[in-house]
């Protein structure tokens, strides 16, 4: 059992934190257009990447820098606690580049991972579809062998970061047999190719981040199978469980940024002459998100110990997601009772500070759905950690 | 970082279980073992200790472990030799909250008035929190010393009988305010720790009942609404455990932010704890409210580590005045 950081680890912080202090774009501060927003954020993965906190666990031969995991983690915590802004191919390091490291052949490896690692090219994923939701296994998206190639037709939905993205990882069905998850398989898909169109969404908080991706007769090389034929269900649970395991320690960081920065506004913010900070009601309101968000840290530390240890991330990676929804939803719900009225008053200089607020309020409630749903979490609980019986 | 139990402390835990799994009383057996051997080099630790209460609070154990050990980690310099220790922290009318009122350290003397002291007619020594010339003090006394009154009080838990203590002019060995703030921080932990393990076998016994009950042609578990039900306990049980653990290492380290994460853990499980034990009995359904059933043996130990060293809402409202205070403006630009 080791709580604080050993002396290689403080060294790594130490030199990331002066990394940061140097120059950062501040998450907060972003351009507002889409286009020059991913342009901001593809430049800043590139420079993190030359200064070598990306894929810092991956393998060398593939542009890694084949350090140990503990250190990506530190390194994220320490982005996100500076308020720098995510990375452009989030999809790429955290979904796709993991599923080519374990399931893709050498040829698959060098020439994707390289380019993963730079953001010099954007990756999506197309898993869901408009009928194949929670029951992902139910997908119609078909890919027909001919030959040396596959050829794809379907529809995708939630591809996030699909209108920037080069590659996108498809799972897509290669045959009908039962049970139905045995006939899936993920193809890598140029984003060039002929007969790919895609459609932005306007999400809830007006931005466009996810695309409907559409697939007509899409010419995909075999060799851009990725694993075997038939893997594609095993491949995908692997990378969901691992996305799950991992991302809670970062993103717990980034709700305690924004518990502090909640906390402050409500110091400088008045309610009939009264500072709002002052209310009992929201000390207490704001100590129960704070319960939130450490219990999250602290659940997250213990699991990705065991992960780290070098066992394997498993269902209680589950527990992890559900906390991480809670924490989140309960946040944003205790900011608008915090902050309350002075939500609407809307000064002229706190407009920015109230959207921020608005949106990531909106946005909280796709926490308990993105990832599996909150339904599916728990029944991943009860079949493989409490293996209650089905009938 | 990382949170994992090493071969030692997997060894402690097991050898606990076995221990209390053979005994009904099983104090005797706890003290040779060495469940008192706390602090210092080789002795037991924050983390060792939460795991011991886990299990004394899983098998419901009828001993004064809380107390015993809690005193040991807050006052290391304390010779106990292998005695039980009563704490004696609140007052009749006062919050756990409160500084001493109703009794005075004066002297080599202490003087005054405790309620809600556990174990308190079988013990042999009592750890008293009193205002003493600088402040709270706590003030080890001998429980059978001339001066001092134990008298019965109703207890909702009858394996953790509760007495009213009045002491006039008892003699004690004091120890700073630094120890009352010590004995504060591990007594909200062994006592959440213990409601985890209390809650945790409510939570296992729900399960398997679960599996087992047939209604409607079928085994209760294989119903969705139980299954999520028991799956968001899960959930609250293994993340409090996570909390507690988290806090007593952080606490075993020197952490600066022991303290605070000892009030997290135990605001979270207050809350947690009985959460997990309303769910289990609603699985349960109608035999959970006989008394033959054991549910309610467990929930009441539940309930009653719930408040000692603080309820949620004494934590909750401590956390946020301190974030309150710790708000700075950012400065204008």
């Amino acid at each position: 059992m080791q709580l604080a950081a050993i002396q290689s680890e403080r060294r790594l912080q130490d030199e990331i934190r002066g990394f940061l202090a140097a120059d950062r774009p501040d998450a907060a501060r972003l351009p507002r257009s889409l286009e020059t927003r991913m342009e901001a954020l593809r430049a800043w993965q590139a420079r993190c990447y030359e200064a070598g906190y990306v894929g810092r666990a991956w393998p060398r031969e593939f542009g890694g820098g084949g350090g140990p995991a503990a250190e990506q983690i530190i390194i994220d915590q320490e982005l996100a606690a500076a308020g720098a802004p995510e990375f452009a191919n989030v999809v790429g390091l955290d979904v796709l580049g993991p599923s080519l490291l374990r399931f893709g052949t050498d040829e698959q490896r060098r020439r994707h991972i390289p380019a993963i690692l730079s953001a010099e090219e954007i990756w999506c994923q197309g898993f869901s579809e408009p009928d194949a939701g929670s029951d992902l296994a139910s997908l119609r998206t078909r890919a027909e062998a001919r030959g040396d190639h596959f050829v794809v037709s379907g529809q995708k939905t939630w591809v996030s970061w699909g209108q920037f993205a080069r590659w996108c990882g498809v799972l897509a069905r290669t045959s009908d047999g039962e049970p139905k998850h045995c006939g899936i398989s993920m193809l890598v898909v140029d984003m060039r190719s002929p007969g790919v169109e895609l459609r932005p969404m306007t999400q809830i908080t007006g931005h466009a981040e996810f695309c409907e991706l559409f697939l007509d007769d899409v010419v995909v090389p075999r060799a851009n199978l990725l694993g075997e034929l038939g893997d594609g269900w095993k491949i995908a649970m692997h990378t969901l469980g691992h996305e799950r395991g991992t991302a809670a320690l970062p993103r717990q960081v980034k709700l305690r940024t924004w518990l502090d920065r909640v906390v402050r506004v409500a110091a400088e913010r008045s309610v009939d002459g009264e500072p709002l900070i002052e209310e009992p009601g929201a000390q207490v309101a704001l100590a129960r998100a704070l319960i939130g968000v450490e219990v999250l840290r602290h659940h997250a530390y213990r699991t990705v110990g065991e992960f780290l240890n070098g066992g394997a991330v498993g269902p209680d990676s589950s527990s992890v997601k559900l906390l991480m929804a809670e924490a989140e939803q309960r946040l944003a719900a205790t900011v608008l009772e915090v902050l309350g009225p002075t939500l609407e008053h809307a000064e002229p200089e706190a407009v920015g500070e109230d959207e921020f607020w608005l949106e990531t309020y909106l946005y909280s409630r796709a926490a308990s759905v993105y990832g599996g749903t909150q339904q599916i979490q728990r029944d991943i609980i009860a079949h493989r950690v409490l293996a209650l019986p089905q009938e | 970082m990382d949170l994992e139990l090493s071969d030692e402390q997997r060894w402690l835990e097991e050898s606990v279980e076995t221990l209390l799994a053979r005994e009904a009383e099983p104090w005797a057996g706890l003290v040779e073992f060495g469940a008192l051997s706390v602090g210092g080099d080789d002795g037991l630790g924050a983390v060792e200790l939460c795991l011991i209460a886990r299990a004394l609070g899983a098998h419901l154990a009828p001993v004064p472990y809380l107390g015993s050990a809690a005193v040991r980690f807050a006052a290391e310099t304390v010779d106990l030799g292998g005695h039980a220790v009563a704490f004696a922290v609140l007052e009749p009318g006062s919050s756990w909250a409160a500084a001493p009122e109703r009794t005075a350290l004066t002297g080599e003397v202490v003087t005054g008035r405790k309620t809600a002291v556990e174990h308190a007619a079988s013990v042999a020594r009592l750890a008293v929190v009193a205002a003493g010339p600088h402040g709270a003090a706590l003030a080890v006394v001998h429980a059978d010393a001339p001066g001092v009154t134990r008298v019965p009080q109703p207890a909702l838990d009858p394996t953790a009988p509760m007495f009213a203590v009045e002491l006039v002019d008892v003699p004690a060995v004091q120890f700073s305010g630094e120890t009352v703030r010590r004995l504060a921080t591990i007594g909200a932990l062994l006592a959440a720790a213990e409601a985890v393990g209390a809650a945790g076998r409510m939570l296992d016994d729900a399960c398997r009942y679960a599996a087992e009950r047939r209604q409607f042609g079928r085994t209760i578990g294989s119903f969705q609404a139980l299954r999520h039900l028991l799956a968001d306990l899960y959930v609250r049980q293994a993340s409090s455990w996570s909390s507690v653990l988290y806090a007593a290492a952080a606490l075993d380290e020197g952490a600066d932010e022991a303290a605070r994460t000892a009030s997290i853990a135990k605001a979270y499980v207050s809350r947690a704890a009985r959460e997990v034990a309303h769910g289990a009995m609603q699985v349960f359904g109608g035999i959970a409210i006989t008394a033959e059933h054991p549910a309610h043996r467990y929930l009441r130990r539940i309930i009653v580590r719930e408040r000692q060293f603080g309820d949620a809402v004494h934590h909750e409202r401590a956390l946020g005045r301190e974030l309150a205070s710790t708000a700075v403006p950012e400065p204008v630009t």
